[in-house]
């Protein structure tokens, strides 16, 4: 600055200029640059899905063919050994990340989607529509998700369709309260007034103005949600209720099961890669967190 | 003499707890016309909040209007439709809240927030809602409009937050806009600049403002009339230099009395040793019985005052009007 401002201008005017806006999101995103443990998770986790998009047409053999004798070691014949019926377990890695990894995103997705839209509204809106919509979010938090999901899936079919939309189902109520407690938190901050003062309708008001602020939370929860969906898959198929037709990495564990004495590799390389992956979607949830959490975040 | 933009009448709200309905606010009448300022004064929890709220129908949950009517332009505002409401709240009435560091989405800039309005009221496109957005803080005095309209909230102090609220509420030349204790939360010297930018605006826009305040001072520069709340009663209204000068009621005189008097100059003769104060507090919601609300706290208080329910606003020949049984005697 070059001379002290005498003129009675209103204030700001001698002040610096207007630092650059940066957006909310855009400084979320750097502060997550800078957790360590945040860019690991996100790095095994590109890793994992890269692999598991490109894998399947540079690794040639079929997951679900018989490639060689049962219980080869791993070797030469077969890098990560073959399984109890003779099939590549390396092959079934990335095949099975591939199915392992979308149905914990899509039941992650239906997750929220249910979750979020039961717990806006019931926060939203208060009163009697809250006490319904709680009463419904108590009765599926009350079953006991995995025998619930066991239901759903013998009731419906063992595919991967019918498995991630019952994890889905049986997952949203920790979502829902989670939601509706942040709508009840902001729905009477004065931000959210002023925009009703200005005119917004509810739909704007809970989309536009509400939600945003209480994705925080909610993302990162999602995140989560992802690693819980895999483990569940992972449960699943354990017990027998996996899709037979579709390689996963809990249907490895599954089918291998029995055999855990006669060839250790045909589990602990698909329970590993449950573990790197659950665990690198917890890291980048933490991250986020960290990122995201005004408490946590240090000055720019 | 034209009609008013806002005529609130008997205007009752009532609270709903748990021990029954308790009375808020009780047949409060007044009226605004076009380039207008109405005051209302009082306490902390005399009901002004909630008249301001009322009139823009947004009284919380457990609050409901049991009487009176408030009119917009002749347009009955307590019988509204939503899509009728919303069409009003931004457009014909607006509002500013006490607190600008609060009232504003963290998560948009100003510009996308005073142009989500225009965009809403008068479906501007965003370029020209953004165009015009720009123009607004221009209006409100605020520099570097151009870059500011892209700033997020934190990047501004509070008094440009409060420039930014009053720009968003005047965006659509709104009839009548309602500001609740607008400067409260801000610094002395702001709060100067806020009042004068109001004052400017209003000769401009033609706009009628109900201001709550607890500043007498911009009382005095700002309102033409004002309606001074007790316990949730109107006990004294009528154009400000009158009911400032020649305050009537008790209550009215000892708020005066509270106004805090600089020792310099000339004025240190006449100015008070010490601060004066109103003994006792507002009776709580609830506590209010039929005889006037300020009988515990009045020094004047006789016995016709105890005998006798809250007095009607008694017209003074000054257009004033006053609801004390005893105001013709103890008006100095």
């Amino acid at each position: 600055m070059t001379a002290i401002e005498t003129s009675g201008g209103p204030p700001g005017a001698s002040a610096l200029a207007p630092r650059a806006a940066v957006s909310p999101m855009l400084a979320a995103l750097r502060q997550f640059g800078r957790s360590p443990s945040g860019v690991i998770g996100a790095v095994v986790l590109l890793i994992l899905m890269l692999v598991t998009v490109f894998g399947p047409h540079l690794y040639g053999i079929d997951p679900l063919d018989i490639a060689g004798l049962p219980f080869t070691p791993p070797g030469e014949d077969a890098w990560l050994g073959t399984d109890y019926l003779g099939r590549d377990i390396l092959s079934g890695l990335i095949h099975g990340g591939r199915a392992t990894l979308t149905v914990g995103g899509v039941a992650a997705a239906i997750t929220i989607i249910i979750g979020v839209t039961m717990g806006a509204i019931s926060g939203f809106f208060g009163g009697a529509i809250d006490t319904a919509l709680v009463k419904v979010t108590e009765f599926f938090q009350i079953l006991p998700p995995l025998l619930f999901a066991m239901v759903l899936v013998t009731l419906f079919g063992q595919t991967l369709t019918t498995i991630t939309v019952a994890i889905g189902v049986v997952s949203w109520p920790t979502a829902a309260r989670l939601t509706r407690a942040e709508f009840l938190r902001l729905r009477n901050l004065d931000f959210v007034k002023a925009s009703r003062a200005a005119g917004a309708g509810n739909l704007h008001l809970i989309l536009r103005v509400v939600l945003p602020n209480a994705l925080p939370p909610i993302i990162v929860s999602a995140t989560l949600a992802i690693g819980v969906a895999i483990l569940f898959e992972g449960g699943l198929s354990f017990l027998g209720l996996g899709d037979p037709n579709t390689m996963s990495w809990g249907l490895m564990i599954g089918q291998n099961r029995n055999y855990v004495l006669d060839g250790w590799w045909t589990v602990t390389f698909p329970g590993a890669a449950i573990f790197v992956a659950v665990l690198a979607i917890s890291l980048v949830g933490d991250g986020i967190n960290d990122a995201i959490n005004p408490r946590l975040r240090k000055r720019d | 003499m034209t009609a008013p933009v806002l005529s609130v009448r008997n205007l009752s709200v009532s609270m709903q707890g748990s021990n029954g309905a308790v009375a808020v606010l009780e047949n409060l009448s007044f009226d605004v016309a076009q380039g207008a300022t109405m005051a209302l004064v009082g306490e902390s929890g005399c009901g002004k909040s909630m008249t301001a709220l009322a009139i823009m129908r947004l009284l919380p949950e457990d609050f409901t209007v049991t009487s009176g009517s408030i009119m917009l332009d002749g347009e009955d505002v307590l019988g509204a439709a939503p899509a009728q409401l919303r069409a009003l709240r931004g457009n014909r009435m607006s509002m500013i809240f006490q607190e600008p560091m609060t009232a504003l989405n963290p998560l948009y800039t100003v510009g996308d927030q005073i142009g989500e309005v225009l965009r809403q009221h008068r479906g501007l496109s965003r370029r020209d809602a953004t165009e015009q957005a720009i123009n607004f803080l221009k209006v409100v005095q605020i520099p570097a409009a151009g870059q500011r309209v892209r700033a997020y909230p934190h990047q501004l102090s509070g008094g440009m937050r409060q420039r930014v609220m009053i720009a968003m509420a005047l965006a659509c030349r709104p009839r009548l806009l309602i500001a609740d204790e607008p400067t409260t939360a801000l610094d002395a010297t702001v709060q100067a600049q806020i009042f004068d930018l109001l004052g400017e605006l209003q000769d401009e826009t033609r706009t009628a403002i109900v201001l709550i305040t607890h500043d007498l001072g911009a009382v005095a520069e700002l309102a033409d009339d004002v309606a001074v709340l007790y316990a949730g009663r109107c006990i004294e209204k009528g154009p400000a230099d009158q009911v400032i000068l020649h305050a009537r009621h008790p209550y009215t005189r000892g708020l005066m009395a509270c106004v805090p008097q600089l020792k310099l100059g000339p004025a240190a003769r006449t100015a008070p040793h010490s601060l004066d104060e109103i003994p006792g507090m507002v009776p709580p919601l609830g506590a209010r019985g039929a005889e006037c609300a300020f009988l515990p706290r009045c020094a004047f208080a006789g016995e016709v005052c105890r005998s006798r329910q809250q007095p009607p606003l008694d017209a003074v020949d000054s257009g004033a009007a006053v609801s004390c049984w005893r105001h013709r005697e103890i008006t100095p």
